[in-house]
């Protein structure tokens, strides 16, 4: 019998064993990037609402979730207004962030080549 | 006395809305009165919680406040006289949600914004964990309580103590919902390893609400790629499904990478189910010795352990007398006097006196 405290070891001797007779190629948890960068901001600024999103939690409420998809289809011009609204305010704000990190980064540069005061 | 309790959202399937009706039974029981309220409040909750707008509290009344993602109005709540008891359940970390469901996100990151008013603002801070606590504390919370979730178990039916084992190919399990910072994704992968190299046959069982329908079907997606036909994706089931799952199960996988207090564990340990974990967040301190708690990122080293947890009887059993033990400190007795122990606290706090006889307070373990 292993111990609870036993088995992580155990488990990792086995792996490694197991990978000696070419298991275990491809172990790796999938990556999952959290980090919001520039580039995922910009995928963000695109506003694309999923009309699969529109639904009832209810049970029994899929005659809820076609009326609301429905009334989404019925606005779908007034929506797309909407969105193009707000995607070009969001493509704007980025532009504007990127030129802020431009300006900063060419500060930084003029700072590290500037003398140290006496 | 009268306490009310007010939750940021609540919906039929919450283990916060679910906590906040079993608290209202015990308030009902030491007779107290109040109201159970909600910022948002989904379909199904049968008029068991109101809207927040229609809150009316004497200036004495005690204001239960949990915390768990944005509370609506929040400015408002506060500036109210009562004396106010602060629950922490933990906010999850927006970074985890921005793909998936912005709006959520929007919710919990504002929820920890909020959280340095609320500890400013509670009479009493309390957590649901040790780990909560301690975030509280770190915001300047100058003494915290910790009153555990309270769980119901025996909804879920009556569990397996007699060490029998589930028929049929071994059948691997999970239970929560479907975000990307439970990491079904890794749970997926590392099943799909196991039975790859050592039960052909393995099933693994996810249950839980989606966080969104695209999420689900990425999962599904990853689970027809590497382990075709194998991965069953659930939600929406009754108690007694959920206890049948529990009791048809072999192991209890769980790679969350955010947890503020993580029930699925008592529930598999109230199932006799060996649990194995990363140990994030509350997880460690919810498990107590009675899980296999793996760090490695290596799923080669997981896959191992699902393995042994299948087919060492010794260390299933190991596992289970120790879940059995470590479910005691979660009893909804002791549970219960953490809670009136805090609520009375707090209604004391401001020189109001509860009207029940202090001698009736159980002690606290």
């Amino acid at each position: 019998m292993t111990e609870p405290e036993q088995a992580v070891e155990r488990a990792r001797a086995a792996a490694a064993a197991m990978r000696e007779r070419g298991a275990y190629t491809d172990a790796s948890a999938p990556e999952r990037e959290t980090a919001t960068t520039p580039a995922k901001l910009l995928e963000w600024a695109l506003i694309e609402p999923d009309l699969r999103d529109v639904r009832s939690t209810r049970r029994l409420g899929a005659p809820v979730t076609a009326l609301k998809r429905l009334l989404v289809r019925l606005l779908e011009q007034y929506h797309a207004e909407l969105n193009a609204q707000q995607t070009r305010f969001n493509v704007a704000v980025l532009g504007q962030l990127r030129e802020l990190e431009e300006r900063i980064e060419e500060l930084e540069r003029r700072l590290e080549g500037r003398e140290p005061p006496q | 006395m009268n306490v009310h309790q007010l939750l940021s959202g609540a919906g039929p399937h919450d283990a916060i809305t679910t906590e906040a009706l079993a608290f209202r039974s015990y308030f009902r029981s030491w007779g107290w009165g109040g109201q159970d309220h909600a910022g948002r409040i989904v379909p199904g909750c049968n008029g068991s919680i109101v809207p927040l707008a229609r809150l009316r509290a004497q200036p004495d009344d005690v204001l239960l406040l949990h915390h768990s993602a944005r509370t609506q109005g929040l400015r408002e709540l506060l500036a109210l006289p009562n004396p106010k008891l602060l629950l922490y359940h933990n906010v999850t970390p927006a970074e985890w949600l921005w793909d998936q469901a912005p709006l959520v996100a929007v919710q919990c990151a504002i929820g920890r914004e909020q959280l340095p008013e609320l500890v400013e603002a509670a009479d009493v801070a309390a957590a649901d964990s040790a780990f909560n606590a301690a975030e509280l504390r770190a915001l300047g919370a100058g003494r915290t309580e910790v009153v555990p979730l309270l769980v119901d178990l025996g909804r879920l039916g009556s569990g397996t103590d007699d060490g029998r084992e589930a028929p049929g190919p071994p059948t691997i399990l999970f239970v929560g919902r479907l975000s990307p910072h439970k990491r079904e994704d890794a749970v997926i992968k590392a099943f799909s390893l196991y039975r790859r190299h050592r039960a052909p046959e393995a099933r693994l069982v996810l249950v839980g609400d989606a966080l969104t329908t695209g999420y689900a079907e990425h999962l599904r997606a990853l689970a027809d790629e590497l382990a075709p036909g194998a991965v069953t994706i659930e939600s929406g089931l009754s108690d007694r499904e959920l206890g049948e799952r529990y009791r048809a199960a072999d192991v209890f996988l769980c790679l969350s990478e955010h947890e503020g207090f993580c029930i699925p564990l008592l529930e598999a340990f109230h199932f006799g189910l060996p649990v194995i974990a990363r140990p994030a967040g509350a997880v460690a301190e919810t498990a107590g010795d009675a899980a296999i708690l793996v760090e490695d990122p290596d799923l080669a080293v997981v896959a191992e352990l699902v393995h042994l947890a299948v087919s060492d009887r010794g260390l299933r059993d190991e596992l289970r007398s120790r879940g059995r033990e470590q479910l005691g400190r979660y009893s909804a007795e002791r549970v219960a006097a953490r809670l009136r122990a805090a609520v009375e606290a707090t209604a004391s706090s401001r020189g109001s006196q509860p009207d029940v006889d202090p001698s009736d307070v159980n002690q606290l373990s």
